[in-house]
């Protein structure tokens, strides 16, 4: 129990014991004596990077068992195959290797400029888009004592860092001289900047209640059981549930996942700001876009799916990390989900369900949060706020949905 | 070989990190400058975000942790979309045109440069004279970035003494976003 609980700590205290280990064989070898200051630098360096390997091999190693798992799960939803072909020589293992091949051929495509394009914005574009969504695995804890970077305002980091992938999208969509392209960046760039509303303002209540920006602090407030078997997690009271569903849309969104995925629109706009792009700078936006999901999937679970808290007190023994981990590809699976069911957004209706529904939302979710926090926290607490969330959900939805949209009301504001 | 280890060795390596912050520091103002003197308005701009950014990384190197972060949101997720938005939807010939209404203000180069330099030292001035008059400026660290939870006591601190202010510029805020869209929202002919 202790053992794998701490298998991934030990393995990184193994490979510093070796690194100091070869350092001193190395200084009594050559009969150098170091400055005092020299072996400990360098370990923190070597821990520094075993961290940041570590990290990249996962979310890589995620994102290629992604690529092909949501094709398969997508061809299971519609009945059909998917791609069961690329293995080594004879074994086929179920088309485990199609990353491989897709690797190779973004790699050996040939990498086209327009010859309008703005060269040095066009090549940036990827730098700028890959360079956050790398960045922001950092802060989430993803076991107990398993942070990378622990900031008092780790939160406030995570969503900063997200600011830069409105300026990749619109870099490349500009840069691109394209009219398809700087279309899709205005979209893209629209609807990130409509949902990242209510995407902070979740979060904010979540840290409103565990008092703390700090990732781990809001995870450790989600620990413990109530009546020793129901978790405490934020998802299991009404303003912490109104929050998390808004955190999960705002995440679809950000991450221009269907139905939201009108910026890259294939009917509508070739593929958006990604129509210019080819080879293996297509693929880095690909990555980076599915690295920003689990990064974003990660948030939400320690936002409010407890972290890395087990569900039960009896099943503690599994390992904290697996618990983060099951949780994280829980939601991916429900992203392939939604994509698999719901039909994509008019661009109207996009802006109206985030301006007029997600933020007056949040902000309900926010005083709900506050009422629940100030009411004691107990079932008078649980009755209070479910009041304040539920009754503005209904006369929301009743405002928003139910009155004028017909198909044959809908207004066309741009294109007359 | 030895020599030079030993040399490298000696210089003082412990104070880096403080000479470290002249790095996002000389990268601002080069940004800063490229974005006065670029011809292409999208290339200043962006170089103008660079210099946030780098004005960013500033304030974390210097320890103001939740300013910096705050910093990134704001300028480059807001203010740089806003100012790119706002490039693009202007057609660029306007600008131009002879109904500029700052025409009649327009005087010779010279005059303009000497105007120009002379607005420069005036902001310079203020923010010297802000740094050298406010109250904390002879301590080593100000007390509203205490290590522990910079955020905390900054929110108290707004909350607590500086209310009004804030509710001002939120209320300023406000009648500009409603004049903006008032302004936007052309009256369909019906």
């Amino acid at each position: 129990m202790n053992f794998l609980e701490n298998l991934p700590l030990a393995a990184k205290q193994l490979v510093l014991d070796l690194v100091e280990w070869i350092c001193k064989w190395l200084c009594a070898k050559t009969g150098v004596t170091p400055p005092d200051w020299l072996i400990p630098a360098l370990l923190t360096l070597v821990s520094i990077l075993i961290v940041i390997v570590a990290i990249l091999g996962v979310y890589l190693a995620m994102f290629a068992l992604m690529s092909v798992a949501e094709r398969k799960i997508l061809a299971r939803m519609q009945n059909r195959y998917g791609p069961n072909r690329v293995g080594f020589f004879k074994w086929r293992l179920c088309g485990l290797f199609q990353p491989v091949a897709d690797g190779i051929k973004m790699l050996t495509k040939e990498d086209i400029v327009p010859r309008g394009a703005d060269k040095i914005v066009h090549f940036l574009a990827p730098v700028v888009m890959v360079a956050p969504a790398l960045m922001l695995p950092a802060i989430i804890p993803y076991g107990r004592g398993m942070i990378p970077v622990e900031l008092s305002s780790g939160i406030l980091y995570f969503f900063a860092l997200g600011a830069g992938t409105e300026l990749a999208v619109f870099m490349a969509g500009w840069s691109s001289n394209n009219k398809y392209s700087v279309m899709g960046a205005m979209r893209a760039i629209a609807q990130m900047i409509s949902y990242e509303l209510p995407l902070v303002m979740s979060a904010v209540i979540a840290a409103l209640v565990a008092g703390t920006l700090s990732p781990v602090g809001i995870v450790e407030a989600q620990g413990g059981y109530a009546f020793g078997l129901l978790p405490k997690w934020f998802v299991f009271t009404p303003w912490g549930f109104a929050a998390c569903v808004l955190f999960y849309i705002g995440a679809l969104a950000e991450s221009n996942r269907c139905p939201f995925d009108l910026p890259e629109g294939e009917s509508e706009l070739v593929a958006g700001h990604l129509t210019e792009y080819s080879g293996f700078k297509y693929a880095i936006f690909f990555m980076a876009e599915y690295v920003g999901m689990f990064a974003i999937n990660g948030m939400l679970v320690t936002l409010f799916l407890g972290g890395y808290n087990a569900p039960c007190p009896f099943l503690e023994w599994i390992p904290s990390w697996c618990w983060f981990f099951g949780k994280l590809a829980f939601l991916a699976f429900t992203m392939v989900w939604v994509r698999a069911t719901l039909p994509r957004f008019r661009i109207d209706q996009m802006m109206e369900f985030a301006w007029k529904f997600m933020l007056p939302m949040s902000f309900a979710a926010l005083i709900s949060a506050a009422a629940w926090h100030y009411a004691g926290r107990g079932a008078q607490a649980w009755g209070i706020s479910a009041l304040l969330v539920g009754v503005p959900y209904l006369l929301l939805g009743y405002f928003c949905f139910t009155r004028r949209h017909s198909a044959n009301n809908r207004p066309y504001l741009f294109s007359e | 070989m030895h020599d030079l280890i030993q040399k490298l060795t000696a210089l003082p390596w412990d104070q880096a990190p403080q000479w470290l912050f002249l790095l996002p520091a000389l990268l601002m103002l080069l940004a800063a400058a490229a974005a006065v003197m670029l011809r292409n308005l999208i290339h200043c701009a962006l170089c103008l975000t660079l210099s946030f950014i780098a004005l960013g990384v500033l304030f974390i190197a210097l320890g103001a942790e939740f300013v910096g972060f705050v910093q990134l949101l704001v300028y480059v997720g807001a203010v740089t979309m806003l100012i790119l938005f706002a490039i693009l939807l202007t057609p660029a010939s306007e600008v131009a045109a002879s109904n500029n209404p700052f025409r009649a203000f327009q005087l010779s180069k010279a005059i303009n440069a000497a105007l120009g330099g002379g607005v420069a030292l005036l902001v310079l001035a203020g923010l010297l004279a802000a740094i050298f008059f406010s109250p904390h400026a002879r301590e080593a660290v100000p007390p509203a970035v205490a290590a522990t939870a910079p955020a905390k006591a900054i929110g108290e601190n707004l909350l607590n003494h500086t209310l009004l202010p804030l509710q001002g510029t939120a209320i300023l805020l406000t009648a500009a976003l409603i004049g903006a869209a008032l302004l936007a929202k052309e009256e369909r002919p019906s």
